[in-house]
């Protein structure tokens, strides 16, 4: 029993393909290994000698589930490189469209991927015919999210309506009215879905996590910002590369971000959250302390109160925003190509999504660079997985692999995005 | 819907017209468009399965219409009853996405908001090239499911009429 191995071939209830190896020695973790095996999908060299028109299009589809943070950190990085500023209703409406896939993809993480985890079974089907009110809750969730993003994007899935500069066609206030109807009941079922997640059992477990987000003047983070650490860190968008780097690592596809100076580090929710929580409404925050969620929450099996909290508040910012729109004069503003570097920034749900694209003269991408936040978080979910193993050493090897498994799962990897999936193996030996 | 009204009738042709055979089910959905008896509607649904618990809501019978992979031969017609049996494993799609089919139709089945008839019928594709056209047996095999599809819902009018 001293020295064992746990393997998962094939890790469930994530985006992509992934496997997880564990070597326990001596009644010690010795080795995590997240290896990711798919293949990688070579967007960066796909972009270049493309037109800068060509990139939403192109970008929003590396991922069906956040193509819209792909689309607008794409959008904000050709923007900076042609000096392209948009008008206020345009930059309002960027923000609803970002509500609507934080609405989706969260509440789709939440009580579909991560919830059976705290409750014991094996998967979201199993979990409905006990649980079949929160599934239904997240169903018309995640339907409200889609409402939004289609009627922005044009589609749910791969939105087509975003351009540089702008959008295609933007909404009537009309049009918006019913999904403002539909945001007023998401809003209950995701205050309903937070109550309800409170009462899981969370296993009791701390990380001194850094946390890296966007941090702006008055805003929680979505569309833009400074990049701000807990470590002190307060930089530009466009410095984004002097302060961290990508490696690659030999057992996996995706590469490892870190920080030059900081090594491994957080994105994603938890980080949002503690970098930003004085930017979140009273009301937020008055239902974050109803639920004993900590304003700096480092228990990363509670992260999934902090992606509730973001739900709520996702659907009171569109709200806001519906409230307050005019449609703007002209729906896009005409974008004249030159030379340049632009750089962008957005808050995905799982984290910073960062853009760099260098552009020739008539507006030909020469090259793109694209860090998506799954590939910012394996070095932190690694040592999450070690830590958890460690204290979690005298469990059967099922149960703890279910443990890892979970601690995976805390931090929503797209592993598709970053390979740019999930087989767990534990060795003891 | 009133318990009074006629039970409706929805079929759903499930899949990507861009990528081969998959374009199957939009395939037999466009032959039926203009065929099927009033009261029967017709859909194609493409990208998140999840949603196709909102598409049958209402409908008490749903026939679903879907490529899979290559099991035996390409255009080989699989005819399967969902509201009883899930779908068999070798059917089920891999996806690391999202919700498939298999899925979602178990996950109707835990909420108890499955068609009380859930008919699918199921072709076997050969190949799923993007921008592919469908293949020569799957073509064949439209005109298959297309008429099955007919003769199926003529039966299930005239069992009600003559239950009426």
């Amino acid at each position: 029993m001293a020295n064992r191995t746990i393997r998962v071939d094939y890790i469930a209830r994530v985006e992509g393909e992934s496997s997880l190896e564990l070597h326990v020695r001596n009644g010690t973790v010795d080795a995590v290994q997240l290896s990711i095996f798919e293949p990688p999908r070579f967007f960066e060299a796909l972009l270049r000698g493309r037109g800068f028109g060509e990139v939403l299009d192109i970008v929003a589809r590396i991922c069906g589930i956040c193509p819209i943070a792909y689309q607008m950190s794409g959008v904000h990085a050709i923007e900076d490189a042609l000096g392209i500023t948009v008008d206020a209703p345009i930059r309002a409406l960027r923000r609803l469209f970002y509500c609507g896939e934080w609405i989706q993809s969260h509440s789709l993480h939440i009580v579909m991927l991560h919830a059976p985890d705290f409750l014991g079974y094996p998967d979201a089907i199993a979990m409905a015919r006990d649980h079949g009110e929160a599934v239904e809750r997240a169903l018309a969730l995640k339907k409200t999210g889609n409402e939004l993003i289609r009627l922005l994007g044009g589609r749910e899935i791969h939105p087509i309506n975003a351009r540089i500069g702008g959008f295609y066609r933007v909404p009537s206030r009309a049009e918006l009215a019913p999904v403002a109807e539909a945001l007023k009941h998401a809003r209950g079922q995701a205050i309903d879905t937070l109550r309800w997640a409170a009462g899981f059992p969370f296993p009791e477990f701390m990380r001194d996590y850094k946390f890296v987000a966007l941090r702006h003047p008055d805003e929680y983070p979505m569309n833009e910002g400074r990049i701000v650490s807990s470590a002190g860190l307060d930089i530009a968008v466009a410095d984004y590369e002097t302060e961290f780097i990508e490696r690659q690592v030999p057992h996996s596809t995706a590469l490892h971000s870190v920080m030059k100076r900081q090594g491994a580090y957080l994105v994603g929710p938890m980080a949002r959250y503690a970098l930003n929580r004085d930017h979140l409404p009273v009301d937020i925050r008055a239902l974050a302390d109803e639920v004993g969620l900590e304003p700096v929450c480092r228990n990363p099996f509670r992260s999934i109160l902090v992606r509730t909290l973001e739900v709520v508040y996702a659907c009171d910012e569109a709200l806001r925003l519906i409230a307050a729109y005019e449609p703007p004069a002209r729906p896009f503003v005409s974008p004249e190509p030159h030379a340049g570097v632009g750089y962008a920034c957005s808050e995905a749900p799982r984290g910073i999504l960062y853009h760099r694209y260098n552009l020739d003269r008539d507006g030909t991408i020469l090259d793109a660079r694209l860090v998506p936040p799954t590939s910012q978080n394996q070095g932190v979910i690694e040592e999450d997985v070690r830590e958890v193993a460690n204290a979690a050493l005298d469990l059967a090897d099922d149960a703890l692999q279910a443990r890892c498994e979970q601690s995976i799962r805390n931090h929503d990897p797209c592993i598709s995005c970053a390979a740019h999936f999930l087989k767990l193996q534990v060795h003891r030996t | 819907m009133n318990s009074g009204d006629p039970p409706s009738v929805l079929v759903i042709g499930i899949g990507n017209p861009d990528r081969g055979d998959d374009g199957v089910g939009p395939a037999v959905v466009g032959r039926l468009r203009n065929r099927v008896p009033t009261g029967v509607s017709v859909l194609e649904r493409g990208g998140d399965a999840l949603a196709l618990l909102d598409n049958w809501e209402g409908f008490s019978t749903v026939i679903l219409v879907d490529a899979v992979a290559p099991i035996s031969e390409p255009g080989r017609v699989h005819r399967l009853d969902l509201a009883q049996n899930p779908l068999p494993l070798n059917f089920a799609p891999c996806s690391t996405h999202a919700f498939g089919l298999a899925e979602t139709v178990e996950l109707a089945r835990s909420l108890r908001k499955l068609p009380s008839s859930l008919g699918a019928y199921l072709v076997e594709g050969e190949q799923f090239e993007t921008g592919a056209q469908l293949s020569p047996a799957i073509g064949k095999a439209v005109d298959e499911v297309a008429e099955r599809i007919l003769a199926e819902i003529a039966a299930l009018l005239e069992a009600r009429r003559d239950h009426a």
